[in-house]
C-alpha cells in the first residue's frame, strides 16, 4: 500500500538531510508503529506519505513515495485527501470549522462528494466512532480522547485507504487513550484501513502493532514488534522486564508476559522493593485545609485536606475534570476558595511565616510556589533563549546567568539563539521548569509534565526532579504517566468526584489499581513491584541475575 | 520575501479599478456638478453606492483568491482576523477606540500588500459577523480597511528603528483618514442636517469641504485623535516583536519555497 | 402553523432581505408614526423568533445605537442649527468662531419646528439601523456565510477559521494571563497588555501553519476542473463589470452625458459582475453538506419585506397624482403627522415573518432530538 523507494529528504533551511535512503514496504491492512526518539524525522517521515513534504514544506525529496499506486511527486495533499487520511498532533489545532458534525463534513465538501453520500457517511461516521452524542457539541468543549476521534472522524469521512496519525494518544489520559486505540484497532481489523503512527507512549500501543518502522538518525528499519524491540533502545517496561528476565520469545502484551513471570514471582518472593524515604521530621511546605472550589454551583473540590512536605514527589492522578488542574491552580492562588484555606509556609533567614497565595501579588508569589504549565510554552515571551532566560533572572531577581546556568545543566542542547517555540515539547518544558525553578519555590507543581515526552527525556525529567525533591523542594505532579508515577513518586494523592480517594505511599495506591498501576506492577501482582530498576535492584542483591 | 498573497497583473489592474472606484464613491460630494445625477439624487446615491460597493469588492475579492490563495495563506487571514475581531470589542473599554489596526498595519508590512488588502477587507467582515455589525456600512468600512492594509504592504523599504517610524506615520495617518473617509460615504445622506455641517448639492469645493470637516469635527474627530494615538504608540511599543512574530510565521509557513524532486528509475 | 413547524433556521439570506426591505422602505419616508411601525414590526419579530445564541442580542444594541443617533442627531440641530419656524422654545447665547474657522456659528435661538425636524431626521437614521440589527439578531452568521457564493470559497474558508478560532483565543488570552503571574508579571497598564498580547499572537501564529497542513492533508484548494476558457469568461466578465461600473458612473458624475445613460450602464456592469460569481462558482468541485433549503417560509419572509418595500414606493410614486400622499410621507413641522391606512398595512404585512418563520433550534431543543434519535435507532 505505502512503497518508500530510496528517499532522501532535505529541508530548504538546512543543509543535511533528515531522512537518509528509506526504502520500505507497509502493507494493506497492516497496523504500523513508527518509532523514534524526538528530532529523528518521525513527523518528517509521516508528512512525506502524504505529499506535505516536500509540498507543503518545501525542500528536495529523492526518490520517490508511492500510495497505492499515486507518486507524491504527482499528487501534492490535497490530491490525495481520499487516498491518506492524515491526523495531525494536536487535533484542535487542526480543526477547521467548530462543530463536531461540521467538522466530519468538511473534507467530503472540498472533494466533492454529493450530498446524499455527505449525508450517510457521516452518520456511519458518527456510529463507528462512537460520537454520535456529540453531533451538535462544539469542538472546544469536547475532552481530549473525544477531539482525537472526531480528528480521526474527519478525515474517514473521505474514505481514505490509508490512515496516518501523529502521536495520537500522548496527551490522552489512559482511558481516553484506549477509546482512541480501540477505535483505530477496529478501522484496521473490519475495514481494512492501513494505519501508520508515531507514539512516544509504546506501552500503549505496541500490542496493537503488527509492524515496527525503527527511525534512527534518519535511517529506517522494519521488523516485527517482538524482535524490533529486542533491540530497541526505546521500549515499554514490559519489553525491559522480559529482557532482564531472559524471556523468549518477547512477550509484548501483558497477558504474555504474565505467563512468563511465575519464575520471575518465585525469584522475588521474599524481597521487597526499596524506596526512596522522606524523612518524616521534614518541614511542612503547604497545607491545604478543607479547601472547597467551585465554579458557579458545580462544586470542583470539596472537603480537601492535604499536606505537603519538604522532598516529597508527589503525583495527583484521578480522570479527566477530576479536579487536579484546579486544585494545582488553587494552589498558585488562582482561584480563591468558597470555603477553607490554602496556606504556604517558607522559611527565610531563619524565620519562617506563612502566606495565602491568593493575597500574594505576583512579585511575591513567584518565591512561593512555581507551576510548570501544560503548554510550557505559555510562560514564554522572548525572541531567543537568551533573553529568555535574562528575563527569568530579572523577574526571580536572582544574579544574572542563574536560569541559564541551569538550563545547561538540564539540555545542553539548547542554543541561545533559538525561538523557545522551535525547540521541542521536551525542551520547551524543560525551559519552563528553569524559569520556575530559578526563583527557588519551595513548592513546585507541574501540570502533565511528560506530554509528548520521549523516553531518553523523560529519564532525564526523572533525574532532574529527584534532585529537586533532594534538595528540599516539594514537588507535586498532576499527571496521566502511570509509569512516569511509578519511577519518580513517593506518593499518589488520587482524586475523584471532587474529593481526595486515596493518599498514600506509591507502592500502596497503585498496586492493586486497574487504572494507575504500571505495567511491572500488573506483571508481578501481587507482588509490589514497580519498576524494572526495583526488579533490577533486588534481583542484584539476591545475586539471582544469572538464575534467570 | 515572497508576499502571502501574490498581486498578479489581472488582480493588480482590479485593486487599482475598484481604488478608483471606491475614491469616486467616497469623493463625489466634493467634485460632481450642479445638474450631474448623483447631485440630482444626492440623497440616493449612498445607496446606490451600497449596491455597487460590495458586489465589486466580492469579485475584487474573488479574483484574488482564485489561484492566488493557498492553505497556508487562508490558515494565517483567518486566524490573524479572528486576532483583530477579537481586539474589537476590548475597544470598548479603551472608549471605542480600537486597537485592530496595529496587526493589520504590521500584517501588511509583514505579509504583503495583496495580504494587506484581503486581510482589511476579512478582518472587518470577521468582526462584523461575530459582534453582530452587518450593514450596508460594512463594505465601505472593508474597502477602506483593505486600503489601509493594501498601503502598508506598498510602504517603502525601510527597516530597525527607521522602519517603526515609517510605519507609526503610516499608522497615524491612516486611522485618522480611515475615519473621515467613513463619514463620507453616507454624509450626502443626510442632507437635512443644519447646513453649516451638511453637504449642499452642487456647491462649491470650498463650502462642501468645510461643512465636511466641521461635521467630522462633531461627530468623530474626537474617536479619530485618540485612536491614531494609540495606534502610534502601539506600533512603538510592540511594532518590533509583533514584525518579528510575523515574519516567523510567513518563515516557518514557507511561502513559495521551492520543492523539488530526483526521481531514481524503478530498476535503477 | 407555528407548532407544527419543526424549529430550524431560517434561511438568513431570507431575514436580510426582510430587513433590507425595511430599511429601503425607511428611506422614503419622515413621517414619525410610519418610522415607529417599521420598528415595532422589527422589535415584534425579534421577539418572537430571536434566537439563544450570542449573536440573538445585537438587536437591543442596536436600540442604543438608534437612541444614541437621535441624539447626537438632535444635539446637532441645537449647536449648528439655523432656526426655521416659529415657535422659538429658548435662545441659547450664540458664538460665532473667527472667519479662519470659516464663521462657523453656534447657539442661537431654537425652535420647536426645528427640533422636530432634527428628530425626524434622526428617527429615518435610527430606524434603519435598528431594522439592521433585527437582521443582525435574527440570522445566523455561520449560515450566512454557508450561503456565500462558491467563488468565494477560500475567502468563506479563512472566515470560518476566524469564526472558530475567536473563542480559542480568548481562553488563550485568559491562560496566558493567568500563567505570566507565575513569572511575577501583574501585566497592567499598555505596556503590560502588549506583553500579554505578545504570547498570544505567537500561539496564533503557530496553529495558523498547523490548521494549514491540516487542511490541505484534507482536499481543502483541489484543483478544480475549470478549463482555462472558462476562467477566461469568468476573468473576463470580472473586468467588463469593473469598466462598465466606471463608465456608467462616469455618466452619473457629470453632466456630459444624459444622466439616464449612467444608470443602465451601471447595472448593466452589476450584471456581468453577477454573472461572473454565478460562472466562477457554477464549476467548483465542492459541495455543501447540508444545505440551507429555501421553502415556503422563506418565500413569506421574504415576500413581507419586499411587499412592504412595495407599498412605500407606491405611496412615494402616487405623490404626483395624490397629494395627500406627500404630507403622509413628509409630515410638515406644524401639525401632529397622520397615519394613513396604507401605513397600518404595511405594517401588517411586515409582521408575518413572526409567525410564518420557523423558531430557531434552541440548545435544548437540539439535544432532545439527540434523544429521540437513540430513541428510534434502539
Amino acid at each position: 500500500m505505502i512503497h518508500f523507494d530510496q528517499v532522501t529528504f532535505t529541508y530548504p533551511t538546512s543543509p543535511a538531510p533528515v531522512l537518509r535512503d528509506i526504502s520500505a514496504h507497509i502493507a494493506e491492512g497492516e497496523l504500523a508503529l513508527l518509532v523514534g526518539a524526538t528530532g529523528s524525522g518521525k513527523t518528517t517521515l509521516l508528512r512525506a506519505i502524504n505529499g506535505l513534504v516536500p509540498h507543503f514544506s518545501g525542500g528536495h525529496l529523492a526518490g520517490s513515495v508511492t500510495i497505492d499506486g499515486r507518486r507524491t511527486q504527482d499528487y501534492p495533499p490535497r490530491e490525495l485527501a481520499d487516498l491518506v487520511g492524515f491526523v495531525p498532533q494536536d487535533p484542535m489545532s487542526g480543526f477547521v470549522t467548530d462543530l463536531v458534525e461540521d467538522e466530519l463534513a468538511y473534507s467530503m465538501e472540498s472533494l466533492g462528494v454529493d450530498q446524499q453520500t455527505m449525508r450517510r457517511r457521516v452518520e456511519e461516521t458518527l456510529d463507528l466512532l462512537g460520537l454520535s452524542d456529540l453531533r451538535n457539541r462544539a469542538l472546544r468543549t469536547l475532552s481530549g480522547g473525544q477531539q482525537q476521534r472526531v480528528a480521526i472522524g474527519a478525515v474517514l469521512t473521505a474514505h481514505p485507504k490509508v490512515l496516518v496519525l501523529d502521536e495520537p494518544t500522548s496527551a490522552l489520559d489512559p482511558g481516553a487513550a484506549e477509546e482512541v486505540l480501540a477505535a483505530l484497532h477496529r478501522l484496521v481489523h473490519d475495514l481494512g484501513v492501513t494505519v501508520v503512527l508515531a507514539e512516544h507512549r509504546l506501552e500503549r500501543v505496541v500490542q496493537y502493532a503488527d509492524s515496527i518502522l525503527l527511525l534512527k538518525d534518519g535511517q529506517l528499519s522494519i521488523a516485527n514488534p517482538s524482535s524490533a524491540m529486542a533491540e530497541s533502545p526505546i521500549a515499554p517496561p514490559v519489553i525491559h522486564l522480559g529482557k532482564l528476565a531472559g524471556w523468549s520469545p518477547l512477550p509484548i502484551s501483558i497477558r504474555d508476559a504474565r505467563r512468563c513471570a511465575g519464575p520471575l514471582r518465585n525469584a522475588l518472593v521474599d524481597q521487597r522493593p526499596r524506596l526512596r524515604a522522606v524523612p518524616h521530621s521534614s518541614p511542612v511546605i503547604a497545607t491545604v485545609t478543607d479547601l472547597e472550589v467551585g465554579y458557579g454551583r458545580t462544586p470542583v473540590l470539596s472537603d480537601i485536606s492535604l499536606q505537603f512536605n519538604a522532598g516529597e514527589i508527589i503525583a495527583l492522578m484521578g480522570r479527566n475534570g477530576a479536579g487536579k488542574s484546579t486544585l494545582l491552580r488553587s494552589l498558585i492562588g488562582l482561584h480563591t476558595p468558597e470555603h477553607g484555606k490554602v496556606r504556604l509556609d517558607l522559611v527565610t533567614q531563619g524565620a519562617s511565616h506563612s502566606a495565602d497565595p491568593s493575597e500574594l501579588n505576583s512579585r511575591e508569589l513567584l518565591h512561593h510556589v512555581g507551576l510548570v504549565p501544560q503548554e510550557p510554552s505559555d510562560l514564554f515571551e522572548a525572541q531567543d533563549v537568551a533573553q529568555e532566560c535574562r528575563n527569568s533572572d530579572r523577574d526571580a531577581g536572582c544574579t544574572p546567568g542563574t536560569t541559564r546556568a541551569l538550563l545547561a545543566l538540564m539540555a545542553p542542547a539548547i542554543v541561545d539563539s533559538m525561538h523557545p517555540r522551535d525547540l521541542s515539547d521536551g525542551q520547551q518544558m524543560l525551559l519552563a521548569l528553569c524559569i520556575i525553578v530559578a526563583a527557588k519555590p519551595p513548592l513546585l507543581l507541574l501540570d502533565e509534565p511528560t506530554r509528548g515526552l520521549d523516553y531518553p527525556t523523560k529519564t532525564k525529567l526523572v533525574d532532574i526532579l529527584r534532585g529537586l525533591a533532594d534538595t528540599g523542594h516539594c514537588v507535586v505532579m498532576a499527571t496521566h504517566d502511570v509509569e512516569l508515577v511509578a519511577e519518580l513518586a513517593t506518593r499518589v494523592i488520587i482524586l475523584g468526584d471532587t474529593e481526595v480517594v486515596a493518599d498514600g505511599p506509591t507502592v500502596d495506591v497503585v498496586t492493586g489499581s486497574p487504572m494507575f498501576a504500571p505495567q511491572v506492577a500488573k506483571i508481578l501482582a501481587p507482588q509490589p513491584w514497580l519498576t524494572v530498576g526495583q526488579v533490577h535492584d533486588a534481583l542484584a542483591r539476591a545475586n539471582k541475575l544469572e538464575d534467570l | 520575501m515572497t508576499s502571502a498573497i501574490p498581486l498578479g497583473k489581472k488582480s493588480s489592474v482590479a485593486v487599482a479599478l475598484i481604488t478608483i472606484i471606491g475614491i469616486a464613491s467616497f469623493l463625489w460630494p466634493f467634485f460632481a456638478p450642479t445638474g450631474s445625477f448623483v447631485v440630482d439624487h444626492a440623497a440616493d446615491a449612498p445607496l446606490l453606492f451600497a449596491v455597487i460597493i460590495p458586489l465589486l469588492l466580492l469579485l475584487v475579492l474573488a479574483q484574488l483568491s482564485d489561484g492566488g490563495m493557498d492553505a497556508k495563506s487562508i490558515a494565517l487571514l483567518g486566524v490573524l482576523a479572528a486576532t483583530i475581531a477579537a481586539l474589537r470589542p476590548l475597544g470598548a473599554g479603551l472608549g471605542g477606540i480600537e486597537p485592530i489596526w496595529v496587526i493589520l498595519i504590521l500584517a501588511g508590512r509583514a505579509l504583503g500588500p495583496g495580504f494587506g488588502f484581503v486581510l482589511g477587507s476579512v478582518s472587518l467582515f470577521v468582526s462584523a459577523l461575530f459582534t453582530g455589525g452587518v450593514g450596508p456600512w460594512l463594505p465601505f468600512q472593508m474597502l477602506a480597511a483593505a486600503w489601509v492594509g493594501l498601503g502598508a504592504g506598498l510602504l517603502p523599504r525601510a527597516a530597525g528603528k527607521k522602519e517603526l517610524a515609517l510605519l507609526s506615520v503610516y499608522a497615524a495617518g491612516a486611522t485618522i483618514a480611515f475615519g473621515f473617509v467613513l463619514n463620507l460615504w453616507f454624509w450626502p445622506f443626510s442632507l437635512n442636517l443644519p447646513a453649516q455641517i451638511a453637504f449642499t448639492p452642487g456647491a462649491d469645493l470650498s463650502v462642501n469641504l468645510i461643512a465636511w470637516l466641521r461635521f467630522n469635527l462633531a461627530t468623530s474627530l474626537g474617536f479619530d485623535l485618540p485612536r491614531a494615538v494609540l495606534t502610534v504608540l502601539l506600533i512603538l511599543i510592540a511594532g518590533k516583536p509583533i514584525l518579528f512574530l510575523l515574519r516567523r510565521a510567513s518563515r516557518k509557513a514557507a511561502f513559495g519555497a521551492p520543492v523539488t524532486f530526483q526521481h531514481f528509475p524503478v530498476d535503477a | 402553523m407555528t407548532s407544527r413547524m419543526r424549529p430550524r433556521w431560517l434561511h438568513p439570506m431570507a431575514w436580510w432581505a426582510w430587513a433590507l426591505c425595511l430599511a429601503a422602505a425607511a428611506t422614503r419616508v419622515t413621517n414619525p408614526l410610519l418610522l415607529l411601525l417599521l420598528i415595532a414590526a422589527a422589535a415584534v419579530v425579534v421577539a418572537a423568533r430571536k434566537p439563544d445564541a450570542p449573536w440573538g442580542k445585537s438587536f437591543e444594541f442596536f436600540l442604543i445605537l438608534g437612541g444614541l443617533i437621535i441624539g447626537i442627531r438632535v444635539v446637532f440641530q441645537v449647536l449648528f442649527g439655523a432656526s426655521t419656524g416659529n415657535t422659538v422654545l429658548v435662545t441659547l447665547p450664540g458664538i460665532s468662531l473667527p472667519t479662519w474657522m470659516s464663521g462657523l456659528r453656534l447657539g442661537g435661538p431654537i425652535t420647536l419646528e426645528s427640533l422636530l425636524g432634527a428628530f425626524y431626521d434622526g428617527l429615518r437614521l435610527a430606524t434603519i439601523a435598528i431594522v439592521i440589527g433585527a437582521a443582525n439578531s435574527l440570522a445566523s452568521p455561520g449560515k450566512l456565510l454557508k450561503a456565500m457564493p462558491a467563488a468565494l470559497y477560500e475567502l468563506g474558508v479563512s472566515v470560518v477559521v476566524a469564526l472558530s478560532f475567536i473563542p480559542q483565543l480568548i481562553t488563550d488570552f485568559v491562560r496566558i494571563r493567568d500563567m505570566r503571574r507565575l513569572r511575577g508579571r501583574n501585566d497592567r497598564g499598555m505596556r503590560g497588555y502588549v506583553s500579554l498580547a505578545i504570547p498570544v499572537l505567537a500561539g496564533a501564529l503557530d496553529r495558523s501553519i498547523n490548521l494549514a497542513a491540516s487542511m490541505d492533508s484534507r482536499g481543502y484548494g483541489r484543483v478544480s476542473n475549470q478549463s482555462t476558457s472558462s476562467r477566461r469568461i469568468v476573468v473576463g466578465l470580472l473586468m467588463a463589470s469593473i469598466v462598465l461600473v466606471m463608465v456608467g458612473l462616469y455618466g452619473l458624475f457629470t453632466t456630459a452625458a444624459h444622466p439616464f445613460l449612467g444608470l443602465p450602464i451601471v447595472f448593466m456592469g452589476l450584471v456581468a459582475g453577477g454573472a461572473s460569481l454565478w460562472r466562477g462558482s457554477r464549476e467548483r468541485v465542492r459541495t455543501v453538506y447540508r444545505p440551507d433549503p429555501w421553502l415556503l417560509p422563506e418565500y413569506l419572509v421574504t415576500g413581507s419585506g419586499l411587499a412592504v418595500l412595495g407599498i412605500f414606493l407606491w405611496a412615494e410614486l402616487r405623490v404626483g397624482v395624490n397629494i395627500k400622499l406627500w404630507e403622509q410621507l413628509h409630515p410638515s413641522l406644524d401639525s401632529w403627522p397622520s397615519l394613513p391606512l396604507w401605513g397600518i398595512a404595511a405594517f401588517l404585512i411586515a409582521l408575518i415573518p413572526a409567525i410564518a418563520s420557523p423558531r430557531p433550534p434552541s440548545n435544548s431543543s437540539s439535544a432532545r432530538q439527540t434523544n429521540e434519535r437513540e430513541v428510534v435507532s434502539a
